[in-house]
């Protein structure tokens, strides 16, 4: 087969999320059809999003490469954080132990 | 259209002069390099359409355009790549208009004294990924990254995201040359020395061809700041319950004095109930989150680790709630190309339309932003309300001040504005609304523009009372320097210092 056809991909039922925001593939957001009656929804195949998607976390990534050799998490730093803070809290009950005897 | 006709002889000549293929006459080039992203009335597109487009290759080619231009009296207006948001590139009186896309090389990379030389119209990211291997950067980064061009960061004295850590252009801009509007070439510096960053010599006249928006001369070569390319990124985006905590916060990490500290970025409630609507970054948040910090940081990973940890601590001590990596990391990589964003906006009853963007840019300083965003929304509200083709898509705060980011910021309201019901009354209340928004930034010893420059309508008109006294020093500045007034001429009220004659 040559071509696209959009039956062969065609996506599944949007399902509403919130107030005015609908979801046919998990993460991945669109506006209520309902509010878009000025400018026309247009209608895309499963790879088509898929492929928008994919692209637009591989544009984020080479964002991130292009300006920096490696990118810091803020949950691991966070996860230092708290696992400094519990050494912290040890320690002193230790201390404070060693004292009483 | 210019007051001079460009005739077929100009055009002749312009031909010998940059070369046949590179004089563009045809109505396709004219009207693509008409408007910029900025809210334009469109109905009346064709009255700030040029007479003809040039491409020159070398400064010499700029330098005998600009001299014919200047013997025949004919308005030149350079153009980078027409990413500003406030017209600077817009041609107001037809004329010449200097397309410097072709001037893109670069000519000189001295590691030794880390900087870069090169023709303007070259793109920050493109320049970047050829010094890559180097181990250098030049860390310039509006939100047009991909698309901007040095020249037009010159012109604008443009403002960058990461400036916190590494200065703005006119920080990153070691020394220039010029062409003058008479067509003479010269070299500007912090005082002489192309390579030299601090002088005491002379005026320090670098900083006069910053931001003129191509009123003063045209740049054509460029000296540039490298430094050495970040080890390691931090980007944190925090929430808040409410604004207040949000902005107490943003004092509170704006002063944590970390060397490494790029920027921190404040959204108001308003901001977050627009990027509910169709972010997927924010559609997921939870309905109490109604304010949001976003701080970046670059470095040595030895710096930046620990600097985020305290940044983390101050912002956790101070309210916020981390909103974890992936919105973290995938908003903060959006940033550096806002200009890729499909635009639209909602009408009063929440449909979709195109809409295009207006970006305010004022600075305010820090104990001021409360009352000036306050204000802000009020005018637009009424505005939306009156004429229904407006949208009010909330305000950031953005650290302004290069290396000491804590006591002015970039003051953004953002507004949706449906460009294709634009007509002349509409267009007469958008001007009258982004007037009114002007006025409160200056009550509050605010200024216009900290980012895109003062030429659009509704700005302009405010200069002089900014400027105070200063103005009348810029129209001498002008009439000395242009004295037939063919650069860029309609722009900044500056055509006043041709008044007497």
């Amino acid at each position: 087969m040559f071509g696209f056809q959009l039956k062969g991909q065609r996506p599944p039922k949007p399902r509403r999320v919130k107030e005015g925001v609908v979801m046919r593939f998990d993460h991945v957001y669109e506006i209520d059809p309902d509010r878009m009656s000025i400018i026309k929804q247009q209608e895309m195949p499963v790879w088509d999003t898929q492929r928008i998607i994919a692209n637009r976390w591989e544009h984020l990534s080479w964002m991130h490469n292009h300006f920096a050799d490696s990118v810091i998490s803020g949950e691991e730093l966070e996860k230092e954080i708290e696992e400094s803070k519990k050494k912290i809290r040890t320690t002193k009950k230790s201390t404070s132990r060693r004292k009483k005897r | 259209m210019s007051s001079v006709a460009i005739s077929e002889p100009v055009i002749d000549e312009l031909r010998a002069i940059v070369g046949p293929t590179y004089v563009l006459t045809s109505k396709t080039a004219r009207y693509n390099r008409t408007r910029v992203p900025a809210p334009f009335p469109v109905h009346r597109w064709s009255e700030f359409l040029p007479d003809i487009v040039v491409l020159p290759e070398t400064t010499e080619q700029v330098s005998e355009v600009v001299k014919l231009a200047n013997r025949l009296k004919i308005p030149v207006v350079p153009r980078a790549g027409g990413t500003g948001l406030a017209d600077g590139a817009v041609p107001l009186r037809g004329g010449i208009l200097v397309d410097i896309k072709r001037m893109d090389k670069i000519l000189e990379i001295d590691l030794d004294n880390r900087t870069v030389t090169l023709q303007p119209g070259i793109n920050m990211l493109k320049l970047n990924e050829e010094i890559l291997k180097y181990g250098v950067f030049y860390p310039d980064d509006p939100a047009s990254y991909p698309c901007s061009l040095v020249g037009g960061r010159i012109g604008t004295s443009g403002f960058s995201l990461i400036a916190g850590r590494y200065g703005h252009t006119r920080d990153l801009v070691i020394s220039m040359q010029v062409v003058l509007p008479t067509g003479e070439i010269i070299e500007v510096g912090d005082g002489g020395g192309r390579k030299i960053r601090k002088s005491s010599t002379g005026f320090h006249l670098k900083h006069l061809f910053m931001g003129h928006q191509g009123t003063l001369g045209i740049c054509t070569e460029a000296t540039l700041e490298l430094v050495p390319r970040p080890e390691a990124e931090f980007a944190a985006f925090f929430g808040y319950k409410d604004f207040e905590s949000a902005y107490r916060s943003t004092g509170a990490l704006t002063k944590s004095g970390l060397a490494t500290l790029a920027s921190v970025v404040l959204f108001d409630e308003r901001k977050i109930q627009y990027l509910r609507r169709d972010d997927e970054a924010y559609i997921p948040q939870p309905r109490n989150l109604k304010s949001v910090i976003a701080v970046s940081m670059y470095g040595a990973v030895d710096e930046v680790k620990p600097a985020g940890r305290r940044l983390m601590q101050i912002a956790k001590d101070t309210g916020g709630k981390y909103l974890g990596d992936e919105v973290s990391q995938g908003d903060w990589a959006s940033r550096h190309d806002r200009y890729a964003t499909p635009l639209h906006g909602r009408l009063l009853d929440r449909r979709v339309v195109p809409m295009c963007w207006h970006c305010e840019d004022a600075s305010i300083n820090y104990s001021n932003i409360p009352n000036v965003m306050r204000e802000w929304h009020e005018i637009a509200d009424r505005y939306i309300k009156k004429y229904g083709i407006f949208d009010d898509w909330g305000c950031f705060f953005y650290t302004n001040a290069a290396y000491k980011p804590w006591g002015d910021y970039l003051s953004e309201i953002d507004i949706g504005i449906w460009e294709q019901k634009l007509n002349d009354k509409t267009w007469k209340a958008w001007v009258n609304c982004k007037r009114e928004i002007t006025e409160v930034t200056l009550k509050y010893n605010g200024s216009i523009t900290a980012c895109h420059g003062s030429t659009r309508e509704g700005d302009a008109e405010y200069v002089p009372e900014e400027m105070g006294g200063g103005f009348e020093v810029m129209k001498r500045i002008k009439r000395v320097l242009d004295p037939n007034n063919i650069m860029n001429p309609g722009k900044n009220m500056l055509d006043n210092a041709y008044e007497e004659d």
